[in-house]
């Protein structure tokens, strides 16, 4: 799970290998957010699986790739 | 995950950030007044369920995730202190768990450029960047280290 300068850098950085899943930066500062903004709530309890399937869900990653055990 | 699970792991957490680093079994021990074998049993119940991470063979923490307990190469400034991610996903984790602005620092692995981006009010203050996962959702916990 790795930042990159851009997708060209991507994409040379796989060098031919399967390419896994590419998100905007953007896109991570909001995922961060929802995975992790509550891990130091007081009261927190675990996430459900479903609870962190809606997470990637509502951001619009879905799809194979995305879907957790 | 029962409940003294869980308070056991939001205690670790709490003293994790209050120290800035990873607290040992026997801190966690002294903190709550009970043996560091307890905690050292609790500890293993949460890194089967997920919840923090062990070092192979050590009651020794290696990832409250987000926060990583040894230095990765994702440095992260927030809320006065140097922290460290496990991964890109996590070093923005640390920033929203302590609901601070942050400025995380990495490498571009590609190229070994150096990248800073920093956040404020959530939003990051570049768009240039991207991130890639290349393991599936599905086999992320296989192994959480190369994850």
């Amino acid at each position: 799970m790795l930042l990159f300068r851009s997708e060209e850098h991507v994409e040379r950085w796989l060098a031919g290998r399967t390419a896994g899943a590419t998100i905007s930066v953007g896109t991570l500062c909001d995922l961060a957010q929802a995975w992790w903004g509550d891990r130091l709530d007081p009261d927190w309890q675990p996430h459900t699986r479903d609870q962190n399937q809606a997470i990637l869900d509502r951001l619009g990653l879905t799809g194979e790739f995305w879907t957790l055990p | 995950m029962d409940a003294a699970d869980v308070a056991l792991r939001n205690a670790t957490y709490r003293h994790f950030v209050e120290l800035g680093r990873a607290p040992t079994a026997d801190e966690m021990a002294a903190a709550l007044g009970r043996p560091a074998e307890d905690v050292e049993a609790g500890w293993r119940r949460l890194h089967d369920a997920h919840a923090l991470v062990l070092a192979p063979d050590a009651a020794e923490i290696l990832m409250a995730n987000p926060f990583a307990a040894r230095p990765t190469p994702f440095r992260v400034e927030a809320a006065g202190r140097s922290w460290y991610g496990n991964c890109a996903w996590d070093a923005f984790g640390v920033g929203a768990a302590l609901h601070a602005d942050c400025t995380v620092d990495t490498t571009c692995p590609d190229c070994g450029e150096a990248v800073r981006v920093s956040v404020r009010d959530g939003r990051p203050d570049r768009d240039d960047l991207v991130f890639h996962v290349l393991v599936p959702a599905a086999r992320w916990w296989a192994d959480i280290g190369y994850t």
